[in-house]
């Protein structure tokens, strides 16, 4: 199967004042295409600071880091933004949609700045199945606000697919939705996982949504210390 | 499609208007002080090219803008007749007033109506000549912006009520005119005027004239009518210096004002604009994101200023008098400073959006 991420012993050293704060020690990862991992870990252990990483809005203070065959540690910022625009895709937990745009408008944006646009025919048809396989058809005139906080990720999680990049990389999509939204999203992360073949790196501390991950890493003190971990549920 | 960039606007519709007003009052300060400069100058112009006289005779200090003396004495007007190449010579008495509405000058001339109408190719349109004291004679312009005619009324020499009892064309120099003895009479100044309206005989050289009219009476001021034109922009020494001036700050006001309103809109956008980040937004795509936005409240801007500048000029002539005319030149740089400074005054919190550290923009509260 096709590697799609290729992490070798990244570090990233924060300056604090006149102190070294060490967030990752040395991480090394491998996910394959269509992979669905769920990185597990206490607060502070160096969860978002991975996942930026890999999303390349942060680089290694050392360490190699290579995506879909490019390699994100030797590109210049622009490089490194580009690489992001075709290959990845965000969903945060707090959403992040752009308010004064509607669901559709979101979407539309995140395709302007993939190609410029591109061929409307094609972009119409891939969001009309995105927005129809995460149940959004008849919310895509609504405004973030209009929406509740379930429909809003879904939103988000449609941005992020509908110009399908190679990797989704998600900070704790749940962590702000009760239970039942909570599985909803989830079964529509599973759903893109398993039509489309989507690689899925996400962040969660809660068990029941790393349980539907078909990998768990655990990590510690700015380090993976569980590549294949379970969850007791 | 909707845009980011139309639907942010909307969003803040309060601060898009200020930001509108911002550019919109660079426009005005241009289009206004140019449209006013250059409309008294045609004026002016206008009005002093309707003289047929080709030389006005008069004293040293007796043809400032300021001067309402009749310093020079009738009969010098013989004197002139006597010179070889003279036509005609009419005295005018000329009296210089504050306006009646508070604002800026007006001006009166004491004339003998027929001389002065026979000299200049001048006609009445309707009514008589002034016969009393107590009357006078309108342009059309005058007619027209204060919605009078013959049978009006007009306050001059501190208040006192004057006839108006017909209206004259063309316009030429002041827009009111009585005869030269009640001027004398209101300015206690009999047998005197301001200067005389020399007309040469056909033929005749204007230089040559004027040097004979020196050398018979040394010591007054002779000039040409043709100059006065020239000498009208003279008259407002540095004009040219004060409307760039006035161009360069109507520049650092659009420019400003939209800056300010930008910087606001970017540090309220932060985490926008860090997941704009996110999804792979390039520099050059955040930057012409925000620049979009100021080019539109610019245009939006440069509508508003040149309809307010169109609006309040034919308000202020109608109200005070005073004429504007604008030119394509001068819309041209106020549309540009308009544009120019909106994109400018946006381009430090565009490129400061796009240096944002995008982790630290999305953690932004």
């Amino acid at each position: 199967m096709k590697t799609i991420l290729q992490a070798e012993n990244l570090t990233k050293v924060y300056r604090v004042g006149s102190m070294d704060v060490h967030a990752l020690r040395g991480v090394s990862l491998d996910l394959a295409e269509g992979e669905f991992l769920a990185i597990m870990g206490p607060s502070g252990c160096g969860k978002s600071t991975l996942l930026h990483l890999l999303g390349g809005l942060l680089t290694p203070t050392s360490g190699r880091l290579v995506i879909d065959g490019e390699d994100m540690t030797a590109a210049s910022d622009a490089k490194r933004t580009d690489i992001r625009r075709r290959k990845i895709g965000f969903v945060f937990q707090r959403f992040n949609l752009f308010p004064t745009l509607t669901a559709e408008g979101n979407l539309r944006l995140a395709e302007s700045i993939y190609a410029g646009g591109g061929n409307e025919k094609e972009n119409g048809e891939r969001r009309r199945e995105v927005l129809s396989l995460l149940q959004l058809e008849n919310k895509m005139h609504h405004k973030p606000l209009e929406l509740s906080g379930g429909e809003q990720q879904r939103v988000a999680l449609a941005r992020a697919v509908v110009t399908r990049p190679a990797i989704i990389l998600a900070d704790e999509p749940t962590g702000n939705l009760d239970s039942e939204n909570s599985a909803i999203v989830l079964n529509m992360f599973q759903e893109m996982n398993y039509r489309f073949n989507q690689t899925i790196i996400m962040i969660t501390h809660n068990p029941e949504a790393a349980a539907m991950c078909r990998r768990i890493v655990q990590m510690r003190d700015g380090q993976i210390v569980a590549p294949h971990a379970s969850v007791q549920l | 499609m909707e845009s980011l960039v139309v639907n942010n606007i909307k969003q803040r519709p309060v601060r898009a208007l200020v930001s509108v007003a911002g550019v919109a009052l660079g426009v005005c300060l241009v289009m206004l002080f140019t449209g006013l400069a250059r409309g008294m100058s045609n004026d002016l112009q206008r009005r002093s090219s309707n003289l047929r006289a080709e030389i006005i005779f008069t004293r040293p200090g007796g043809m400032e803008l300021t001067t309402s003396t009749l310093n020079l004495s009738t009969k010098y007007v013989d004197e002139l007749l006597r010179i070889e190449g003279v036509e005609m010579a009419v005295p005018v008495g000329r009296y210089i007033f504050q306006g009646g509405r508070g604002f800026g000058f007006e001006q009166v001339e004491g004339v003998d109506w027929e001389a002065f109408a026979r000299m200049n190719e001048m006609r009445l349109v309707e009514g008589r000549a002034p016969q009393s004291f107590d009357e006078v004679l309108i342009d059309e312009t005058k007619a027209r912006s204060n919605e009078t005619g013959t049978g009006g009324t007009l306050n001059l020499f501190g208040g006192k009520p004057y006839r108006i009892v017909g209206v004259y064309a063309p316009e030429s120099g002041a827009r009111v005119k009585m005869s030269l003895a009640a001027m004398q009479d209101a300015l206690q100044s009999p047998g005197r005027s301001s200067y005389v309206l020399v007309k040469a005989r056909a033929g005749v050289d204007v230089n040559v004239l004027a040097e004979r009219i020196n050398e018979a009476l040394p010591g007054n001021k002779i000039q040409l009518t043709r100059d006065l034109v020239t000498n009208i922009e003279k008259t407002i020494p540095y004009l040219g210096i004060f409307l760039r001036v006035l161009v360069g700050l109507a520049a650092i006001v659009s420019a400003l004002v939209v800056m300010l309103a930008m910087y606001t809109t970017i540090t309220e956008r932060t985490r926008e604009i860090g997941m704009l980040k996110a999804m792979g937004a390039s520099r050059g795509y955040i930057i012409s994101t925000i620049e979009k936005e100021a080019l539109l409240i610019s245009l939006l801007g440069l509508v508003a200023g040149f309809t307010i500048s169109l609006v309040a000029g034919y308000l202020i002539h109608r109200a005070y008098g005073l004429f504007f005319e604008y030119g394509w030149a001068w819309a041209l740089v106020a549309a540009l400073i308009g544009v120019g400074g909106g994109l400018l005054g946006a381009l430090y919190p565009a490129v400061r959006a796009a240096n944002l550290d995008p982790v630290n923009a999305l953690s932004y509260e």
